[in-house]
């Protein structure tokens, strides 16, 4: 989506990063003093979530960069760190759970780097294994034809050994990050989904094509990759729609570049189904088979999400037996149904994504382990 | 009540029933058409309030008393003494026409909804003011007012609907908002089923999710066989119709849960617990802890429980029930 308003917080204004960002719009830049006009804007709109994908607000990050995923003890979770480097998304996913997430949705950009490298310092002076990722409150790449944002974070990260980036996105916009000297300590990973609801479902994204052959040339210039089977979106005859997914990532990308994929069914607050039932009329992704799961979220009724699960990671296990496998907030119930173990039998999901990251990207295998 | 009051004569006149416009609704407010109690106490007893009459260009137009003038037209009367009003605008003799009614008795929803419209439709720039709304004893909140205001303009049978309480206000908002032949198909159906609003609308959600997710016209899965044929059963009262259409739409929207709970509970069935020993799945089977319940008084009932524990330990069924989630439970699965 087009970019048509932008406002600046005040603070930031006669900043050299903001003037460069500023200078890549035509459209009028209006300065405020604090995010209440923005909020406003949106608001005021007709679709309050679509017009958040066009304002873009240049501001400070006023909280903490580096923050804990926020899982619940009810599934297991991977203990991933996210890098809060902005918030929402110019592309459209019916299913995109920051539709809901933000009140209102904004596009915010936070250009306080100087905070954000400070914390990044004292997390990799512990010297402990970790795994970060700026992909969780907006898509890692979006803001590359605007800001040097992911090549001072490869830059970054390429100079310490004991934390891994994980950079995941829906788009290809790579040409800025190929030739930049990463030291396999950024992982570039993309959310995968079949032509179908990739066609219908994500709106303003890559075609599954397109995704792979960027990851592709990331992966001949030595990055590390992952993929992120995530929302898997359950419905008649979708498990033979994902094995030929799997299929075309294999047919691109050699298993041998993938630090880890991910599978993860579609999961969704209750609010969110107004939100896609109005904005998306004609998606069908809020009628599937949804059942409360025990963290309050909609999730598919378990037997089905166990069915998919089996045939994609058998479809995986087949092309790449060796890549390690994992789900995004599930139970042991699910781990053994499909994988045949529990993460706690591999130390649990954090060691075993760790282990991966350490084998994959050169970490100093010697690092404290969490 | 209103400025325009002033404005506003009366003179009580000898009118004949022949000049009155029976066709002309504009102020009628009561959804009641028989007039059978009113025929017998003014045969006996007199007409004891006059109707209001408005002169009009083809004979006059009643503001109120429409029930009295058909009962004294049922009586064979050829005239009646009315209160015939002039110089009275519009808005006068609606506010007249909603007294006479609200002030008089409990007005229904439908009549309400013809209330604040006829107020609207009337008042000197398109909106009464809240003051007149209040002394006719109306809702004068803006939300509750627009809904009710839809009310009136429903289909006739969605109305007749809402004045049987076969649909609730909340539920005739909703279908209100439907295409019409859908809005009177649900109408029928609560109408024949008469069941609660809870109930209501879970059929209207179920329907309507059915509907998209089959990419189908909610009519269509309304009008379905198996839907019809219980609507129409002879041997079902309605509260077993109601239960029955629920559990098949619910079937046809969440067929792999509702697969799941039947194959569960046919093999809790099988494994015949008796009435002190109850077996509960984690809820739509998310989680995965069981729940024993064991119902004893005496160390001769426990010791029975004890032995059915240890039957059921080895019992194919309750394996299955314990570890065949991944397939459904299904009767095929090898146990």
């Amino acid at each position: 989506m087009r970019i048509t308003a932008l406002y600046i917080d005040a603070q930031v204004a006669d900043w050299p990063e903001t003037r460069s960002i500023c200078s890549r719009f035509d459209v009028p830049a209006k300065t405020v003093a604090n995010a209440d006009d923005v909020y406003a804007d949106v608001a005021a709109a007709p679709d309050p979530v679509g017009r958040g994908k066009q304002v873009l607000y240049l501001t400070r990050n006023k909280g903490a960069f580096i923050r804990q995923c926020p899982g619940t003890r009810h599934y297991t979770c991977c203990g991933y760190k996210i890098l809060h480097v902005g918030t929402f998304c110019t592309m459209d996913c019916a299913y995109c759970i920051l539709q809901s997430y933000f009140h209102p949705p904004v596009l915010q950009y936070f250009l306080n780097h100087a905070d954000l490298n400070v914390e990044l310092e004292q997390l990799f002076a512990t010297g402990t294994t970790h795994r970060l990722g700026t992909g969780e409150f907006t898509d890692s790449l979006i803001w590359e034809p605007w800001t040097g944002l992911s090549a001072g974070l490869i830059r970054k990260f390429a100079d310490q050994d004991c934390c891994v980036l994980e950079l995941k996105t829906k788009t290809t916009f790579i040409d800025t990050l190929l030739y930049l000297p990463h030291r396999r300590r950024t992982i570039l990973s993309w959310s995968l989904n079949t032509e179908r609801v990739i066609g219908s479902e994500e709106r303003g994204t890559a075609s599954l094509d397109a995704r792979l052959k960027a990851a592709s040339r990331c992966a001949a210039q030595g990055y590390p990759l992952a993929f992120h089977f995530d929302p898997i979106v359950i419905d008649e005859g979708c498990e033979e729609e994902y094995r030929r997914t799997v299929a075309h990532l294999f047919s691109v990308i050699d298993p041998r570049h993938i630090v880890w994929i991910s599978l993860g069914a579609l999961r969704f607050m209750p609010d969110l189904k107004g939100v896609v039932q109005r904005r998306f009329p004609q998606s069908k992704i809020a009628y599937g088979e949804f059942i409360t799961g025990l963290d309050g979220k909609m999730r598919y009724f378990k037997p089905l999400r166990m069915k998919s699960y089996r045939a994609i990671a058998q479809a995986i296990g087949s092309h790449a037996p060796d890549v390690c496998l994992y789900f995004c907030m599930e139970d042991d119930e699910v781990w053994q149904d499909a994988l045949g173990f529990r993460p706690a039998e591999c130390g649990g999901l954090s060691r075993m994504l760790d282990d991966a990251a350490v084998r994959q990207c050169g970490l100093n295998a010697g690092g404290n382990r969490r | 009540m209103a400025s325009d009051e002033g404005l506003t004569e009366e003179c009580t006149r000898l009118i004949p029933l022949a000049e009155i416009d029976p066709r002309d609704e504009r102020f009628r407010i009561t959804t009641r058409r028989d007039s059978d109690d009113l025929l017998i106490s003014i045969g006996r007893l007199g007409l004891q309030a006059e109707p209001l009459m408005l002169p009009g260009a083809s004979g006059f137009v009643i503001v109120s008393g429409f029930r009295r003038i058909a009962a004294c037209r049922g009586l064979g009367w050829d005239s009646i003494r009315a209160q015939v009003l002039h110089k009275a605008s519009p808005y006068g003799c609606a506010l007249k026409a909603i007294a006479a009614n609200s002030l008089e008795r409990p007005l229904n929803l439908i009549e309400i909804s013809r209330a604040l419209r006829l107020l609207d439709q009337y008042a000197p720039g398109g909106q009464a003011p809240p003051e007149d709304t209040a002394a006719l004893g109306l809702p004068t909140h803006a939300g509750m007012a627009a809904r009710l205001k839809t009310l009136c303009r429903l289909p006739a049978e969605v109305q007749d609907a809402v004045l049987e309480e076969a649909v609730s206000f909340a539920m005739a908002c909703e279908i209100g908002r439907m295409e019409e032949r859908l809005a009177l198909a649900f109408a029928r159906l609560f109408r024949e089923l008469k069941t609660s609003l809870n109930k209501q609308r879970e059929i209207v959600t179920l329907v309507a999710e059915i509907a998209r997710r089959e990419g189908i016209d909610p009519m269509g899965v309304l009008s379905e066989e198996r839907l019809s044929r219980l609507l129409e059963a002879q041997d079902l009262d309605r509260n077993q119709k109601t239960q029955r259409i629920r559990k098949l739409l619910r079937q046809r929207r969440f067929p792999a849960l509702v697969a799941a709970e039947d194959n569960f509970h046919s093999r809790r069935q099988r494994l015949a617990l008796g009435e002190n020993l109850q077996l509960a799945p984690p809820r739509d089977f998310e989680g995965t802890r069981f729940t024993l319940t064991l119902n004893f008084e005496s160390m001769e009932e426990v010791g029975r429980l004890r032995e059915k524990l240890d039957e059921l330990v080895d019992h194919p069924d309750f394996k299955t029930l314990l570890t065949g989630k991944g397939r459904g439970f299904e009767e095929t699965q090898v146990p």
